[in-house]
């Protein structure tokens, strides 16, 4: 074989590969629209289960995940920030530094469903917040930390040093610097990275299973010590649990499942690309 | 977005705040079953998969006769559920086996005794493939099978072909029952097990739709989960009596050999909300549901 032929062959190899990545992902989007969207109405959308949920809607599904969401936000938030502020402004390169990032890296790769046993013996039985909201928002919310602390630091690494320098020579405290300088431009990367590690939060199983999640709740959660059905839950039920469910409705909650986590995922993408267009420096 | 910046925080150290506050008050008063039923909390119901439906089917009926009672379902298991009440999380537990002594001192350790309420009867159906042309077996046969000592359908009476086993997996109430009254026949000192080649489903569904693809699978299910889909095997104590189709009429009356009872049970006597629900479940309504969804009901005695 000639150089030009195995050169010819390396290429059209690498660019089947490339295809076959991403064929799966475009397979179960399309057939999870076609199968689903017959599924999707108002009604779907709004309303409650009932007869068995067999009939009905999954809004209290759908409303569940949303808190969910939310809760872990505002857990995840404030420490990763100020985690990733410390790390990239603050750290030396000493032993608690590099135990900080080993642990950060560690907790990257805890599967799951050990974050969920975790949520259990800590937040549910330990902290006595028994199945709840709040439980299961601070579980989902430490399982988003090191996704969030990375892409954080990356953010406010990426802010360009002359920024520092000319703050700090017109006589800015280093805080200052970081608070009026740094973190403004650094907001954009921060929320992008927020935004995805939130979208994996809205689709994982796992973590809520023990911590929150339930199989049937008549009514909404009116505070953050109720138990609430939650999207990701509520698709395994329905597929293994509930003899006589409609597939209809099971695609049409995945489809939904799916449609909240792509918008996440789609509106990070739409930010990053956004601010780098818009950057000056 | 640079100024709204400064108000961040503020508004972030109110909500850590808040949450925090709550979270202890909430901690003080854990625990004990009244109190989170008294103050509009939803009744927490978790436990046994087979029970699972009914407790939904409950739950979503106890709306029309008690609109400011919430109760919230959850299954995983009988384990899972009985695990729940002893460390005080849930308020109901549901079960498909009764408690076992070394849970109920677990309980005891807690500081409450259980209190068992039978809800309903659950006959457990042996079910095989639409095709599989074998229509009866005795508990004898069911336990050779299961245990691995027969493997193939000729030796029952089938086509020559190996037997797939099919069970639910050890969390299960569903399974333990199977164990000890089908797989040890009730023996005390019988220590059979599983073929360590059967398959451990998740749930009752996973049971029945494994039984609809293979025709050479035979499984076992609360009747409440088979439908037509699935051959439902007559049943016969030993080679002398008489072999029985599993139904609400043979559960009822005793004449059927594999017919347990389900169980919710609670941390102490009930009280309030908890224990108006429960008698609710044992009155005529409950009663009615659990005959709409295939189980057996309570008789009057």
């Amino acid at each position: 074989m000639s150089r030009q032929q195995t050169q010819r062959l390396a290429s059209v190899l690498i660019t089947l590969t490339a295809v076959l990545v991403f064929v799966p992902v475009i397979v179960v989007i399309v057939y999870l629209i076609w199968q689903g969207i017959g599924a999707i109405s108002w009604e779907f959308l709004t309303q409650p289960p009932r007869n068995g949920m067999t009939e009905g809607g999954i809004w209290p599904a759908i409303l569940g995940t949303l808190i969910l969401t939310m809760g872990t936000a505002l857990v995840s938030m404030p420490f990763s920030i100020a985690t990733a502020i410390y790390l990239a402004e603050y750290a030396g390169d000493n032993r608690l530094t590099r135990t900080i990032r080993m642990a950060i890296v560690n907790l990257a790769g805890i599967p799951s469903i050990v974050y969920g046993l975790f949520g259990l013996g800590a937040f549910v039985l330990a902290a006595g917040f028994g199945t709840s909201i709040l439980a299961g928002s601070l579980t989902l919310g430490i399982m988003t930390m090191p996704v969030v602390i990375s892409t954080a630091e990356e953010a406010i690494n990426s802010v360009p040093q002359q920024f520092r320098t000319v703050s700090l020579s017109l006589g800015a405290s280093k805080w200052q610097t970081i608070w009026h300088q740094v973190l403004p431009h650094a907001l954009p990367g921060i929320i992008t990275g927020m935004i995805l590690g939130l979208s994996r939060a809205a689709g994982e199983t796992a973590p809520i299973l023990f911590t929150v999640a339930a199989f049937y709740v008549p009514t909404l959660p009116t505070s953050i010590f109720d138990q609430t059905m939650a999207l990701p839950y509520h698709l395994y039920v329905i597929a293994t649990q509930v003899p006589g469910m409609p597939l209809k409705i099971q695609y049409g909650t995945a489809l939904v499942l799916l449609l909240i986590t792509l918008t996440m995922t789609l509106i990070a993408t739409v930010v990053r690309t956004a601010v780098r267009r818009r950057r000056d420096w | 977005m640079f100024c709204s910046l400064r108000r961040v925080p503020l508004v972030l150290l109110i909500i850590l705040v808040l949450l925090v506050s709550s979270a202890c008050s909430r901690a003080g008063q854990s625990g004990s079953a009244e109190a989170s039923a008294g103050s509009g909390r939803a009744i927490q119901n978790k436990g046994s998969d087979t029970i699972v439906n009914l407790a939904l089917a409950w739950a979503e009926a106890y709306r029309e006769v008690q609109p400011d009672v919430s109760i919230a379902v959850t299954g995983g298991g009988s384990g899972t559920g009985i695990a729940s009440l002893i460390n005080g999380t849930v308020d109901i537990a549901n079960a498909s086996r009764e408690m076992k002594e070394s849970e109920k001192e677990e309980a005891r350790a807690n500081g409450f005794d259980p209190v068992e309420h039978l809800i309903a009867i659950d006959a457990l159906a042996v079910i095989v493939n639409l095709e599989n042309p074998v229509d009866r077996l005795t508990i004898d046969q069911l336990a050779d099978i299961f245990t691995g000592r027969i493997t193939n359908w000729k030796d029952v009476g089938g086509n020559d072909e190996d037997i797939v086993l099919v069970s639910r997996e050890t969390n299960s109430g569903t399974h333990v029952y199977f164990l000890e009254e089908v797989v040890r026949k009730g023996e005390k000192d019988n220590t059979d097990i599983f073929a360590p080649q059967t398959l451990l489903m998740p749930s009752s569904v996973g049971i029945t739709s494994e039984i609809q693809r293979n025709p050479r699978a035979i499984g076992y299910d609360g009747l409440g989960y088979v439908s037509e889909h699935e051959k439902m095997l007559e049943v016969a104590k030993d080679a002398q009596s008489p072999y029985v189709m599993p139904s609400v009429a043979t559960g009822a009356d005793g004449s059927y050999p594999i017919a347990r009872g389900l169980f919710m049970y609670t941390a102490g006597e009930p009280t309030g909300a908890i224990a108006d629900y429960i008698a609710w479940i044992k009155g005529p309504a409950g009663q009615q549901i659990v005959a709409d969804l295939g189980f057996v009901p309570l008789t009057e005695e």
